[in-house]
């Protein structure tokens, strides 16, 4: 990075002030007063949204000459009051790595080579066109990320389905939030939370499914704490598979044995009726039941389809179902004793107690993802403690933007910035506000990311252009997907920052603008849209994936599409794009209320942001009396009946451990940045696998010694830990899967729920060995 | 086998042969309950067993550290005082994180009498200042580690030396959280020695109240940086 002169002295400046004022004031780091002496001259503050996890702290950005030298949690920010953890306050560390990918490459001899950038760009349209013409235009593929800016998930949409014309655009939020979309989408009728984090303020009881929110969600989990600290009555009860962080904050930690969320849903349920505890007036009013196909399989197969079918059914037939799941019937298939699954519903029964449901990856990444979220939906609509403060079945996001970008823009195979591609209203809206003839838009969705990953092994997909995210590491059952890519006659483009292991696959690899290097908006888990300005230089040739993207599709010719100049194409871009929102529902801010905010939550209608929606109170375009389900043509709220059915894959004699996989506080996802941060690196160097201490002797471990875990698929050496960051019950083992350098995805099965076809990575079957 | 014949043991020797016999007989008993239980055995009513709260401690006891975080009063998380001093701090400990010795008279006799005043702090009217609370009030053999020194003399003079303590301001950013500087072992508990009017003043947190420490404080357990090992996807592509 170039320093001139004058920066140059000015961080001298800066350096020596702090290091006189460290000595002067030995404190807790560096207090709070010296920072505003300090950025009086030499700093300036910018806000962003971070770069991590789907929260969405509002940053603000320290800038001294052409670095970003410091983080503030941005006390504007509604989301987290000024607080951020311990990777927002060091995000911007990412920028800095000494690998930074900041030219071209292109492999040559097997040997990833520099070339001039444009060179790469004509290669790839050459590429591009060359696949197309051989092989079609679904031999051609893109694959991208929940960490998109907005726009650039909504260019690669564009040029991909309306322009090239192909359905195959997907994102790596299919492995992480595609169930809570066809949860919300079977429930409601639309995506995305009805709540918002003031229902952490409000709630008085939080109860946390398979979801380890002190370390994934940090900023939520200590509002939720200050919330208890304040009103003494309000508990956390942890519903988990393993023992965590958040187990050990919980007033309750009840644990249950992996896949049996499904029963344990439907009992409280069954619990709810049996107590009369059903919220009648609500029930009557604003819900209806209905019942899909069962034994709907596990995926594992190539060429996977199918296709569930809503039955519309009425309440008795939804009692008689349960009558399966009496507490007693289940403790026996989940492990949890029937007094805490009748405690369970006694929470969530009781009309005085207002409850948020908070979830994630354990709901999410499951078999049966859709129906988990639809149970615990069904919950929340028994009692009618849903889209009221407080009262909040709440999906949590893992990436900054995959509410923003994925869902939002629709970049799915199956999906349109408005609507699916089987619907020709919605494509014909798509053509015309891309300018391009409406047959271009394919009217069938071709492969979702599993599918995608085969077809490339297959050779039914020859080009694969992959932006922001590291499928080399994050691949269920990676062995067979690397293979495929590595194949003759495939070619991977991977815009990237730094090299990984998808960058290790790479036939071109195009040098990436990170984060705050580039103009850009991201999509938190609560409908909130924040915009960031370009605060530093990118470094090198490293471009910003949408201009990446206009630069090739010119090449092919789509000049009309894109023909914004280089100085300002972001903002008509986001003023195209919400041509596609512009109704009540969904409406998005305009271009200079999200420039001057910390971020505004849609729908925003008459100048104001919607915090529940369904809700006539707070929502414009809820008309009904009391709640409005508008997603549903019926405008009602669909509870769904949906059995326990077992996992994929479950231990037995050969294979007698549940492997669990996961993330830690210091690294987000596979870490491809965080470890690159110093102080993350240093406190979580490397992955491990938890296990149970009267496992591990069993087995004759102690802590620290290596263990090989061994699956039907692949196996993998890493150090035991015991008692560590988090415990799982005895039979189960936990690995983290942020670390390349122990690939646990070799291990893991690429099974996936049927109707959302997201992997599931907490549930397969390993056995242990001492090495 | 067994239509074993009780005649054959009528040749040779007749003790092990009744042995046999009764053995046989055995089986022949057990056989039939064996057969019918395996049978009977159906796999689908497999009974996942009562998993149990886990006791045990783990993430550094990090318990200790949200029990604390949620008994302290509010009142005093706000408290401070200013007459702790870090080398005051340090002349009670040999080396850092060394068991601090007695500084004061003892005015209970019974050792849980430490615990009245250090488990939770508060204003000790005897020495007109706030008192220090320890880390680890479930270890109540206070005086196992902490003791009274009677004499100021050495028995012979010593070259004892030992490490400085850990710097302070170690942020890795202006203004971000610094990194824990100190072992966890014993100190879990960050409420004890960083919140309140008993904490030493350099020490002392100005946000307490937000509970989750360890969410931006993270301890460093090694040194080094990232490296990329080689080869590590297993491409035979070496860029």
């Amino acid at each position: 990075m170039d320093m001139n002169r004058r920066s140059f002295i000015k961080s001298l400046a800066l350096q020596s002030a702090m290091t006189a004022a460290a000595s002067l004031f030995p404190g807790v780091g560096f207090g709070s007063n010296l920072i505003e002496d300090l950025s009086s001259g030499s700093i300036q503050w910018q806000k962003a949204p971070c770069r991590f996890c789907g929260t969405g702290c509002g940053l603000l950005i320290g800038v001294s000459g052409d670095r970003a030298v410091a983080v503030k949690g941005d006390p504007n920010s509604s989301v987290n009051k000024g607080l951020c953890c311990v990777k927002g306050y060091h995000s911007i560390q990412i920028l800095y790595g000494k690998d930074r990918v900041t030219k071209a490459l292109v492999r040559k001899n097997n040997i990833l080579v520099e070339i001039p950038i444009q060179e790469a760009l004509d290669l790839i349209a050459e590429k591009l066109k060359a696949t197309i013409q051989q092989h079609g235009k679904d031999a051609v593929s893109v694959y991208g990320s929940g960490q998109w800016s907005i726009t650039e998930g909504y260019t690669a949409s564009k040029f991909f389905k309306g322009c090239i014309g192909t359905n195959n655009v997907e994102a790596n939020a299919r492995l992480c939030m595609a169930s809570a979309v066809t949860g919300f989408m079977t429930s409601f009728g639309i995506d995305e939370p009805m709540g918002c984090y003031d229902d952490i303020d409000h709630a008085d009881v939080f109860v946390t499914w398979g979801n380890n929110m002190a370390e994934m969600h940090p900023v939520l989990f200590s509002r939720m704490l200050a919330n208890r600290k304040s009103k003494p009555h309000v508990k956390i009860i942890d519903f988990a598979t393993r023992t965590t962080r958040t187990s050990e904050a919980a007033d309750q930690s009840i644990l249950f044995a992996p896949q049996s969320d499904l029963a344990v849903a439907n009992s409280i349920c069954y619990e709810i009726i049996r107590n009369k505890w059903v919220n009648w007036d609500f029930v009557n009013k604003h819900v209806t039941f209905h019942q899909g196909k069962i034994n709907i399989g596990y995926g594992t197969e190539d060429h996977f389809s199918f296709q569930d079918q809503a039955e519309t059914v009425d309440f008795k037939a939804y009692e008689k179902f349960l009558e399966d799941y009496t507490p007693e019937k289940v403790e026996k298939i989940s492990g949890v004793t029937a007094r805490d699954i009748k405690y369970l519903a006694a929470l969530y029964g009781n009309p005085d107690l207002k409850v948020t449901s908070f979830w994630c990856m354990g709901m999410n990444q499951h078999t049966r993802g859709t129906w988990i979220n639809n149970l615990v939906y069904n919950i929340h609509l028994l009692t009618g403690k849903i889209s009221t403060p407080g009262n909040s079945p709440f999906s949590l996001t893992g990436q900054p933007s995959a509410c923003g970008t994925v869902r939002e823009v629709g970049t799915l195979t199956h999906a349109l910035p408005h609507g699916v591609v089987t619907n020709p209203k919605d494509r014909e809206m798509a053509a015309q506000i891309w300018q391009v003839p409406v047959e271009n838009i394919p009217d069938k969705p071709t492969y979702h990311t599993v599918e995608m990953f085969r077809a490339l092994d297959r050779g039914d997909i020859r080009f694969m252009w992959i932006q922001i995210t590291n499928p080399m590491v994050t691949m269920p059952n990676l062995k067979r997907y690397r293979n495929g890519a590595l194949k003759n006659e495939r070619f991977v483009v991977v815009s990237e920052i730094y090299p990984t292991p998808t960058y290790d696959i790479a036939d071109v690899v195009l040098p990436s603008a990170l984060w705050i290097e580039r103009e850009g908006f991201y999509g938190n888990s609560e409908r909130r849209t924040q915009h960031f300005d370009k605060i530093v230089p990118a470094p090198g040739d490293a471009m910003c994936i949408t201009w990446q993207m206009i630069e090739v599709a010119r090449r092919m010719g789509f000049e009309k599409q894109f023909p914004w100049p280089k100085e300002k194409y972001i903002e008509p871009l986001w003023n195209e794009y919400i041509q596609f929102h512009d109704d009540p529902k969904h409406r998005m801010a305009p271009y200079p209320e999200l420039k001057k905010r910390p971020g505004v939550q849609w729908p925003f209608v008459n100048g104001k942001e919607t915090k529940w929606r369904f809700n006539p109170s707070y929502d414009p375009a809820a008309k009904e009396e009391g709640f409005d389900f508008y997603g549903k043509e019926d405008h009602k709220a669909w509870i769904w009946i949906r059995p326990y059915e077992p996992a994929a894959e479950s231990p037995d004699t050969e294979y007698p451990f549940w492997l669990n996989t996961g993330r830690v506080l210091e690294h987000w996802h596979t870490g491809s940045m965080t470890r690159r941060v110093p102080i993350l690196h240093r406190a979580m160097p490397a992955s491990y696998v938890e296990i149970h201490p009267d496992d591990a002797a069993d087995l004759g471990l102690v802590n620290g010694e290596k263990v090989k875990i061994i699956s039907r698929r692949g196996s993998v050496v890493m150090a035991a830990s015991i008692n560590g960051r988090g415990m799982p019950p005895r039979g189960m083992v936990f690995v983290p899967f942020f670390d390349e350098n122990y690939l646990i995805n070799e291990v893991t099965l690429d099974a996936f729920c049927p109707i959302s076809k997201q992997p599931d990575y907490k549930k397969c079957a390993v056995r242990l060995e001492r090495v | 086998m067994k239509e074993n014949n009780p005649e054959s043991n009528t040749n040779g020797n007749a003790k092990p042969g009744r042995i046999f016999l009764i053995c046989i007989g055995l089986c022949m008993v057990v056989l039939p309950f064996v057969i019918y239980s395996a049978i009977s055995h159906e796999p689908e009513v497999q009974i996942t067993q009562v998993i149990e709260k886990q006791d045990q401690p783990i993430d550094h006891q990090v318990k200790s550290l949200f029990d604390a975080f949620t008994e302290t009063s509010t009142v005093y998380m706000d408290s401070i005082s200013s007459e702790r001093t870090l080398s005051e701090y340090y002349s009670r400990r040999q080396y850092p994180g060394s068991p601090p010795l007695i500084p004061h008279e003892m005015t209970a006799k019974d050792e849980k009498g430490c615990l009245t005043c250090h488990a939770k702090g508060g204003w000790a009217k005897e020495f007109k200042r706030f008192t220090p609370v320890t880390p680890h009030p479930e270890k109540t053999a206070c005086r196992q580690c902490h003791v009274k020194p009677l004499s100021g003399e050495l028995f012979v003079e010593t070259n004892w030396q030992t490490i400085s303590p850990p710097l302070l301001g170690r942020s890795h950013l202006p203004g971000g959280p610094p990194p824990v500087p100190h072992p966890l072992q014993m100190r879990e508990n960050c409420v004890a020695c960083h919140v309140g009017p008993g904490a030493v003043t350099p020490i002392r947190v100005e946000h307490p109240m937000r509970g989750n420490c360890r969410q931006c404080h993270v301890p460093e357990t090694t040194s080094a940086l990232f490296m990329r090992a080689a080869n590590t996807s297993g491409s035979q592509h070496t860029p």
